[in-house]
Formats: C-alpha cells, sequence, structure tokens
C-alpha cells in the first residue's frame, strides 16, 4: 500500500513539472495536432510592402531573420485573424461572395449575420484570400493581427506528453494493486484522464486556430455616435450631402 | 446728337443695372425632356429635377472662396464614405461644359437593403463651390446613366461669353 501510494506521488510530482522539462521529439502519431502547414508568404499571391498586413507577415513568417544567425530554428506556430469594415453597398450580394469565397480557397463559413460575416480558410491562402475580400467592396478600416502561441503550443504537448505517460503507469499499478490501493489508483487515474481530454481539445483547437485564419468581414452601417475620432468640417452643407437629402423631394406649393 | 448719347447711356445703365440684380442662379444646367424640374426648393438646392420613377439631379451651390477643388473634393469623399459609409465606387476628372475642370465621385449604399447609387460632380468658380448631385436606386440610375450624364454634362459654372465681363457679373443666367 505504501509503496503504491509513494509511487502515484512520485508520478503526480513528475507530471506537475513536466512543463518545465526537455522532452524528447514529439513523435506521437496520436497527437491531435499536426504540424500547421507554412504561414501565407508573398510567393503566394500577396504584394509585399503594398498592402498593410505585408509587414506584419514579414515580421512573423518563419525563415525570417530575427536574431543571431547562429539562434536554433523554431517553427513559429501564429494565429491569423482579420477584421475588414466595408461600406455599405450591395451588402447581400458581397455576403455571399465572401462566403463563396472562403469555399473556393478550401475554407469554409463560420458564422453569418444580416451585416457580417466570419469565414475560416486554410493558413497557406490567407493572403490570397484577403486579397480576394478586399476586392470585393470598399474597405473602411482593415485590422490584421499574427497571434504568436509557440510558446504555449510546445507546453501544452510536452505537458500532454507527461500526462499520458502518467496515465499509463497508473494503468499499469492498478493491474497489480489490491482493492483498497485501486479505489486510489482508479480516483487518479480519473484525474489525469479528465486533464488529458482537457489539454487534447485545447491543442486541438489551437492547431485549427493555426492551420486556418480567420476572416470577418463587417458591413459598417452609418455612423450615429456623434464623437468622432476625427474632427469635422463644421459646415451644414457638408453633412447633407447624401442619398437622403438628394431623394427627399419637397413637394411645391401652389 | 445728345439726346443720342442720352438714350446710350440709358441702355447701358439698365443692363448694368439688371446684371448686377441677377434674377437667376449663378449656372446654367439643361434639363432633358425625361425629367421634369421641380420649382420652389428649398436652399441649398438651386436645382433639382427627377425622373418619374426617382432619379434625382440637384445642384448645390456654396459660397465659399475658401479653398480649392482638391480641398473641397477631399471633404465631400470623407464625409460622404466615412460618416455615412458609403462605397466609393469610381472617381474621375470632369469638365464641365463651359470647361471648368471638376470631380467627380460615384458612391454605393445600400437603403432598406436595396442599392442606391449617389454621383457627386464638384467645381470651383466664381468664389462659390458646385455640387452637383444625382442619385436614385441602383436598376433606375442604371437605365436613367445616359440621361443623368448628359444632365451633368451640360452644366456650366462659369460664362466664358465676350461680353460677361464687361456687366460685372461671370455667372450665367444674370445678364
Amino acid at each position: 500500500m505504501r509503496r503504491v501510494l509513494v509511487a502515484i506521488t512520485l508520478i503526480a510530482g513528475v507530471a506537475a513539472c513536466g512543463g518545465a522539462q526537455s522532452m524528447s521529439p514529439p513523435s506521437s502519431p496520436s497527437m491531435a495536432a499536426a504540424p500547421p502547414p507554412p504561414p501565407p508568404s508573398p510567393a503566394m499571391g500577396g504584394k509585399p510592402g503594398g498592402q498593410p498586413w505585408a509587414s506584419v507577415l514579414a515580421k512573423t513568417t518563419p525563415g525570417t531573420p530575427a536574431g543571431p544567425a547562429s539562434a536554433p530554428h523554431v517553427a513559429m506556430m501564429l494565429i491569423y485573424t482579420a477584421h475588414l469594415t466595408l461600406a455599405v453597398f450591395q451588402v447581400e450580394a458581397g455576403l455571399d461572395s465572401v462566403e463563396a469565397l472562403a469555399r473556393s480557397v478550401g475554407g469554409y463559413l463560420s458564422n453569418r449575420t444580416d451585416t457580417q460575416v466570419t469565414i475560416r480558410v486554410p493558413r497557406a491562402r490567407f493572403d490570397e484570400a484577403l486579397g480576394s475580400v478586399e476586392k470585393h467592396g470598399d474597405v473602411l478600416h482593415r485590422d490584421v493581427t499574427a497571434e504568436d502561441v509557440t510558446d504555449e503550443y510546445a507546453d501544452l504537448d510536452v505537458r500532454l506528453k507527461n500526462a499520458r505517460a502518467m496515465r499509463d503507469r497508473l494503468q499499469q499499478l492498478l493491474q497489480n494493486a489490491a482493492v483498497k490501493e485501486a479505489i486510489d489508483i482508479e480516483k487518479e487515474l480519473g484525474r489525469v484522464t479528465e486533464d488529458i481530454e482537457r489539454m487534447e481539445g485545447k491543442l486541438k483547437l489551437l492547431s485549427d486556430q493555426i492551420a486556418f485564419s480567420t476572416i470577418t468581414v463587417t458591413f459598417q452601417p452609418i455612423d450615429q455616435n456623434p464623437v468622432h475620432d476625427l474632427a469635422r468640417l463644421p459646415l451644414p452643407w457638408l453633412k447633407d450631402l447624401g442619398l437622403a437629402e438628394l431623394l427627399n423631394v419637397k413637394e411645391a406649393t401652389p | 446728337m445728345r439726346n443720342l448719347l442720352q438714350k446710350v447711356a440709358l441702355v447701358i445703365v439698365l443692363l448694368a443695372a439688371a446684371a448686377s440684380v441677377g434674377c437667376g442662379r449663378p449656372f446654367d444646367i439643361k434639363t432633358p425632356s425625361e425629367m421634369l424640374e421641380l420649382k420652389d426648393q428649398d436652399p441649398p438646392f438651386a436645382y433639382r429635377a427627377m425622373t418619374p420613377d426617382g432619379v434625382v439631379v440637384a445642384m448645390r451651390v456654396v459660397d465659399d472662396d475658401r479653398a480649392d477643388l482638391g480641398f473641397w473634393e477631399h471633404a465631400v469623399t470623407l464625409r460622404i464614405r466615412e460618416l455615412a459609409g458609403y462605397s466609393l465606387l469610381h472617381e474621375s476628372d470632369v469638365t464641365s461644359h463651359d470647361g471648368t475642370k471638376g470631380k467627380e465621385l460615384v458612391f454605393g449604399h445600400d437603403e432598406n437593403g436595396k442599392p442606391y447609387v449617389y454621383k457627386v460632380r464638384v467645381f470651383v468658380a466664381q468664389g462659390r463651390v458646385f455640387v452637383l448631385e444625382a442619385g436614385g436606386a441602383k436598376p433606375q440610375m442604371d437605365r436613367y446613366t445616359p440621361v443623368v450624364d448628359w444632365t451633368m454634362n451640360s452644366v456650366k459654372v462659369t460664362c466664358r461669353a465676350l461680353l460677361s465681363p464687361v456687366f460685372a457679373s461671370r455667372t450665367c443666367n444674370r445678364w
């Protein structure tokens, strides 16, 4: 009994600090997270320097020298997200074409409302898809981000391996344990299994976010906010420009 | 001889008075047969005409000599595009019928889920800003494109006539 408890304690201790240990290279075929494809590059259809997100991509593309030449090469895990705000014109057709674009590049529709559509596209075609979306309307605002999750991914990967090793060890102990010991082991086994499932889910989500970039397109409604980022010319006639004023035809008095 | 001189002087005075008073718009525009010019329109519209199915062409005249064409073009674009959320479809240089250089901005915007087109031409002349607008639902605007363009192209914002400087007016309808 004492030996079993000591063994559980030791295994738990090893698993708890697993994140800080150096592990052997990932080799488990059952790993939910396959290495993601290479990130977008100008060679994939982008316009280096010609598009606002080109600088973001340049900074985050693996292989781009980011430090001393002798620094070890680490594959970066990046989650690309883009938010585009388009002027309101032919919204329905615009939403349809963005949705169709997602399918044409091997992606899929994630969400759609009356004025917004979110698509997921393979990371390798993110640049191309973003360029195509811009052709669907007048882009008022653009926000492209690349979130580096390399550390989080690696840490999760190591912790998952440790947890699996612990589960295997506990299962071995369980085979030779007495009834009372078996209860304690099963309790611990249940906790570890739960941890493994949670980490697998998280890793799967991360892998999905890395493999498929998210593009959200919003057709901006008329700005009702009286306080604006930029001062406006205080000229009433400028404010009155637009279809509402033009088409609101006054009937002549007899 | 003295009598003749008096008559000539009187005619000149009357003409000058008519020119200075001004009885029309400071621009000229032709209304096509497919449109009806609307009377008694509230300022700032100095002219407004429409087709039976709702395509409207209008002119605003703003007395403001503080800036040039580039300034007003930028101001109009910002106001319509960034504040009202209109989509800028096209912009180009245009010339009025009298040869004044201007800018044309073509916008698109959905109203109640339907696409509309809104054209704006800006000219600067006579110390004024001339804002020529045309708009309507996209199918109607597409159908009336030749009529709308013909109307917009007929606009004169300055007069090149020989006598216009003589009467101290550079406008088109005041002499």
